[in-house]
Parts: C-alpha cells; sequence; structure tokens
C-alpha cells in the first residue's frame, strides 16, 4: 500500500516539475535517439510496451471508467448495470449519517494523523541527524515498525487498547475505553496510525537531512547561530521538498485508512470509526449495494486529488529546489 | 554553566532513547503477550512479563487452529509472483520507452504514469467483479493480478536505463544480439542495485497488503499471512493470548530478517524520494 500511495504523489511531484524538468530531459533523450533508430523498431516497441499496458487497462483503468458508470446508473445485486440514475446515488449518500461521519473520521484522520506524524518524525530524526553507533541503533529503532505488518500490530493494539487486560491504562493511570466507546474508539486508531507512520518518515527525514551538507550548519554555528535558526533557516528549507512529499503520503495514507477498521472495530462502536474507505468496503460487500459503492470511491479518489493539488498550489514558491 | 551546557547537549539523545522506548513498547509487548496463561490477562493489575516463558501452549493452540505454515507460503507465494511479474513488466516497458520510438510513444508513457495516480483501495469493487468474473477467486494468480502493474517501478527502471548509450544497443543490435539478450546479459546486470531495492519495494508493500487478499479468498488454505491471523479473533474476542502468539509467529520472522537486511530495506523505503 505504502508504496502505491508512494507512486501516487510521485505522479504530482513530476507534474509539477514536468515543464521545468520533464520535457527537457524528454526531448533531449529522444531528440538523440530518434536519428539512430530504424523504423521497423516501433512494432517491437509497442510489443514490449504491450504486457505493463495491457493489465493497466483491465485492472486499473477499467475498473475506475467501471466506478464512474457505476456510481451514474442503477446496479442490482450481481453488478449488473439495468438503468441509469444521474446523481441520485449521489444525492442519497450525501443526506446518509455514515457518510457524514465516515466523513467527518476521514478528514479527523487526516487532520491530526499527519501534523503529529509530521511533527514527531522530523524532530527524531533532526535528533538523529549526526551519524554515530548511538544514532545508528536508533535509527534501527524507529525504522524498525516498518517491519511489523499492518495486521499484527493493530492485533497488539487490541489487547493494548483494552481497558482492562490492556497495560496502557494500568502504566498511564487513564481509565478510557479506547476502542470500545464511540467517544474515544477514533482516538485508539489514531494511536496505531500514527505508530504506523513513523517508519516510514523517519527514513525519508533522516536520509534528507544527512544529504545536506554539513558546512553550511558549521559555518553557520561558527557565526553564532542558534541550533533552532539553523534549523529554520537552512536545514528546514533544504528539506521542504522532502517535506511537501512526505505531507502528501501521509495524506493519502490517512486517507485511505482502513486496516485497523476491518481488524478492530468494523467502523463501530455507532459508525464511530467508519472511514471513506471502510464505507465503501461495507456497502460494496456487505450490502452488495454497487452503486452507492462506486459513488464513496469516486468521492474519496476526489478528496485525495483535491488535497493533493491543494497541497502543491499552497507550498508553490515556497519549496524550495536545490 | 559548564554543566548544564552539558546536559543540554546530551538531552536530545534522552528523548531519542525516551521516544524509542515508546514506540519499541507495544512490539515488546505483544512479544511477551504471547508467552502468558488467560489468567494472567483476566487478572488485575496487567503484567508485563508473563510468569513463565516455557509456556507454549497457546503457539501451540496456533498451530493447530490454523495451517499457519501454509499461510506463510502463501504471502510468500503471493508477495514473491507479483513483485516478480510487476518488475519484468516494468523492465519491458521502461526498455521499450528508452530505446524505441513508436507512434503514441510520449502519450502511452503518461499514460503509464497516471496509473499512479489511482489508489487501489478504490479500485477493489471494480476489479473484485472482474477477478470473479474470470474464476480466479481463491487463486494465487487471483491474489497477484491486481498488482502487476508497477509504474513507479517503471519509471526508476526507465531512469536507470536511459544512463546506457543508446549506441551500445544500436551495435548490440547490428551485431545479431536480441531484445531479450541485451536485456538480461548488458542492461540488467549494470542494474543490480536498483533492480534489487524496488523489488524489495514492492515485496514489502505486497506482503503486507490486507485488503485485497481479504476480499478474494474464502477457503482458509488460501488465505495469506496477514489476513489468516485477524481470523483468529472476532471484534468482541477476548483471546488475548491467542492473538499475542499469533502476532509472534508473524512479527518475529519478519523483524529478524529486516534486522539482517536493515541497511537495504532502509535504503528502498528512503529511495522513493528520489525523485522529489
Amino acid at each position: 500500500m505504502e508504496e502505491e500511495i508512494l507512486g501516487f504523489t510521485m505522479f504530482f511531484c513530476l507534474l509539477k516539475k514536468f515543464q521545468e524538468v520533464f520535457l527537457l530531459i524528454y526531448y533531449k533523450s529522444n531528440g538523440a535517439r530518434q536519428r539512430h533508430l530504424p523504423g521497423q523498431n516501433s512494432v517491437k516497441g509497442i510489443l514490449f510496451l504491450l504486457p505493463m499496458l495491457t493489465f493497466a487497462v483491465i485492472f486499473v483503468f477499467y475498473p475506475f471508467g467501471q466506478a464512474l458508470v457505476q456510481s451514474v446508473s442503477v446496479v442490482n445485486f450481481r453488478g449488473e448495470i439495468t438503468g441509469f440514475a444521474g446523481l441520485d446515488h449521489f444525492r442519497y449518500l450525501f443526506g446518509r449519517k455514515e457518510f457524514s461521519s465516515a466523513l467527518r473520521n476521514t478528514l479527523l484522520l487526516c487532520g491530526v494523523n499527519v501534523p503529529v506524524t509530521v511533527v514527531l518524525t522530523l524532530l527524531l530524526a533532526w535528533m538523529c541527524r549526526q551519524k554515530s553507533p548511538f544514532h545508528s541503533i536508533m535509527e534501527t529503532a524507529f525504522a524498525l515498525p516498518m517491519s511489523v505488518s499492518m495486521a499484527s500490530i493493530s492485533l497488539v493494539f487490541k489487547v493494548l487498547l483494552n481497558p482492562t487486560a490492556g497495560y496502557l491504562n494500568y502504566i498511564t493511570g487513564l481509565d478510557i475505553r479506547w476502542l470500545t466507546d464511540r467517544r474515544t474508539a477514533m482516538y485508539g486508531i489514531l494511536i496505531i496510525t500514527i505508530w504506523m507512520g513513523i517508519a516510514f518518515n523517519f527514513l525519508l527525514f533522516l536520509s534528507a537531512l544527512r544529504a545536506i551538507p554539513g558546512e553550511l550548519a558549521e559555518s553557520a554555528a561558527l557565526e553564532g547561530a542558534s541550533s533552532l535558526r539553523i534549523f529554520m533557516q537552512i536545514q528546514l528549507p533544504l528539506l521542504s521538498p522532502t517535506l511537501l512529499y512526505v505531507v502528501c503520503t501521509n495524506m493519502i495514507q490517512a486517507l485511505m485508512t482502513n486496516g485497523p477498521i476491518l481488524i478492530l472495530t468494523g467502523g463501530g462502536p455507532a459508525r464511530s470509526t467508519t472511514t471513506m474507505i471502510y464505507l465503501m468496503y461495507s456497502t460494496g460487500f456487505s450490502s452488495s449495494n454497487y452503486s452507492l459503492a462506486a459513488c464513496v470511491s469516486i468521492i474519496a479518489f476526489l478528496m485525495t486529488l483535491t488535497f493533493t493539488l491543494l497541497l502543491f498550489t499552497t507550498e508553490k514558491g515556497r519549496v524550495h529546489y536545490q | 554553566m559548564k554543566n548544564s551546557n552539558r546536559l543540554l547537549r546530551l538531552l536530545p539523545d534522552l528523548v531519542l532513547v525516551l521516544m524509542a522506548a515508546v514506540v519499541l513498547f507495544p512490539v515488546f509487548y505483544g512479544l511477551m503477550g504471547a508467552f502468558k496463561t488467560p489468567q494472567e490477562f483476566s487478572s488485575y493489575p496487567p503484567t508485563l512479563f508473563p510468569e513463565s516463558f516455557r509456556n507454549l501452549d497457546n503457539f501451540r493452540y496456533v498451530f493447530d487452529m490454523t495451517p499457519m505454515l501454509r499461510y506463510y507460503l502463501n504471502s510468500l507465494i503471493v508477495a514473491t509472483l507479483s513483485s516478480t511479474v510487476r518488475m519484468f513488466l516494468a523492465v519491458f516497458a521502461a526498455y521499450a520507452f528508452v530505446f524505441y520510438r513508436f507512434p503514441g510513444h510520449r502519450f502511452f508513457f503518461l499514460l503509464m504514469l497516471t496509473t499512479m495516480m489511482l489508489p487501489p483501495d478504490v479500485l477493489v469493487i471494480a476489479n473484485y467483479q472482474t477477478v470473479s468474473g474470470m474464476g480466479l477467486l481463491d487463486t494465487y494468480l487471483g491474489m497477484c493480478i491486481v498488482s502487476f502493474v508497477g509504474a513507479s517501478q517503471m519509471f526508476m527502471l526507465r531512469q536507470q536505463f536511459m544512463t546506457s548509450p543508446v549506441a551500445l544497443h544500436d551495435a548490440a543490435m547490428l551485431d545479431g544480439c536480441g531484445d531479450f539478450r541485451f536485456i538480461f546479459s548488458v542492461l540488467l546486470p549494470t542494474a543490480r542495485p536498483v533492480l534489487i531495492t524496488l523489488f524489495l519495494q514492492s515485496f514489502l508493500a505486497q506482503w503486507n497488503t490486507y485488503l485485497w487478499p481479504l476480499l478474494v479468498t474464502n477457503r482458509n488454505s488460501m488465505r495469506t499471512v496477514q489476513v489468516g491471523i485477524t481470523m483468529l479473533t472476532t471484534i468482541d474476542a477476548t483471546n488475548y493470548e491467542v492473538i499475542l502468539a499469533a502476532t509472534f509467529v508473524t512479527m518475529l520472522p519478519t523483524m529478524v530478517v529486516y534486522l539482517i537486511l536493515r541497511k537495504a530495506v532502509s535504503h528502498a523505503m528512503s529511495s522513493g524520494a528520489l525523485i522529489s
């Protein structure tokens, strides 16, 4: 999943730099090549592309088109289209309580998860930036969550967050029912998703911080600049492409959250942990309402698209590329 | 003055140790819980360490109740198959884009990149209909087939292939070297680090997928590890020691592999940011 999301943002990073870099590379590389290539090669080129193209059409473009079509059609429980519905499904969906709570929960996940994970991991990476045996151990520790699958850690948290048998309430002295209380269930899910996001962000920030030439910070320190000032005025601007990238990936990941919910809460109690993708899954598979599920998936897609575009437009000019 | 300075310098390291403890705690807690008895979970206050590490009943129960080794095999097959096919398709497509010119060259390149824009989770419903229509439910192929397209892999490989001169390709072709021979004995050996990185990335992602294998498998013997262990419990279940024994069995091997391949995996994950 992570890797696909990675791809999603990569695409936008590409779009952004398209005019500056992409076209340049493209024409340079192909312009030079064109002269050498005999005409018969065009068939071979298409043949080599064909396998990937076929799978992309069947399992990426077709399902997307299918979702678009189904969202505006009347679809029976076998998934066959029996009529045209226009925007009725969307209208119906917007009036439903499930939808508004799914929307609210998904936005809450984005609003809390992304800033917390980003600030936390940036801080950790900054403290680890110098290479030393001690930092290398810390690095391993913070990257370790990557090797633990979503399913495993969700199950561990199921026990850990249990109000009486779990350890969290006991050591913190809290008396919270976490996943079984509709007021706190979402916070339980947040803890899990934040935990899962640490390793990936940490590694990205760390490698970006280490790529910054050390002399910059050193000379600034010699001039008497404080660590905070060095960070804000030298390191952070140089880090901004990575930061933008991380914020985007995290945002999409938060929008797509479904695993811990499928395993731990089933969207409950009282719809308090239903997210967009979970709603899509439950309307599509539990209730076999394909057209509603298609509507939800289209809305989820549009949300990711809007958020990413928004990020790129607000960050325009503020992101510093070396 | 000097003392407080030294303390200030030590502060980040202290914070790091503390945070590391917080981050690793759930994993540690999970591993410990696998050895506890049901009584230990029902008594208050909860404990951190089990009474005895010789209590292996939970593991016995997990291996009796679930075909755990079969789950492992399934996960291994699915992750390997889908990553391998994905790599092959990506290599061929990248090869086509770098060394050949054909009508719609640029259009197809952008079209492939567009696949990155559609998160697979929003496509599962229509894909489920397609795959079940093909009669591929409960098969390895059905579990893998939706992840054969890897546009990010294709893009990275294209960047890599563009470093080898076209003249080399032309010369090889003139000397009667076939396309496949050129790919496998000239192009790929020089791209080994990139190939390993991309394969690892893909393998990790496939190993951890949950939603898709959950949807397309009904038979217990076809489930992957991730799906299989969650079948041991329901939302209301309180068999904590069994759950934790199952997670122990799934977590430990991947953690050991991670610790062995630490450098490669870290590199694989952070190289995704290369592009920006």
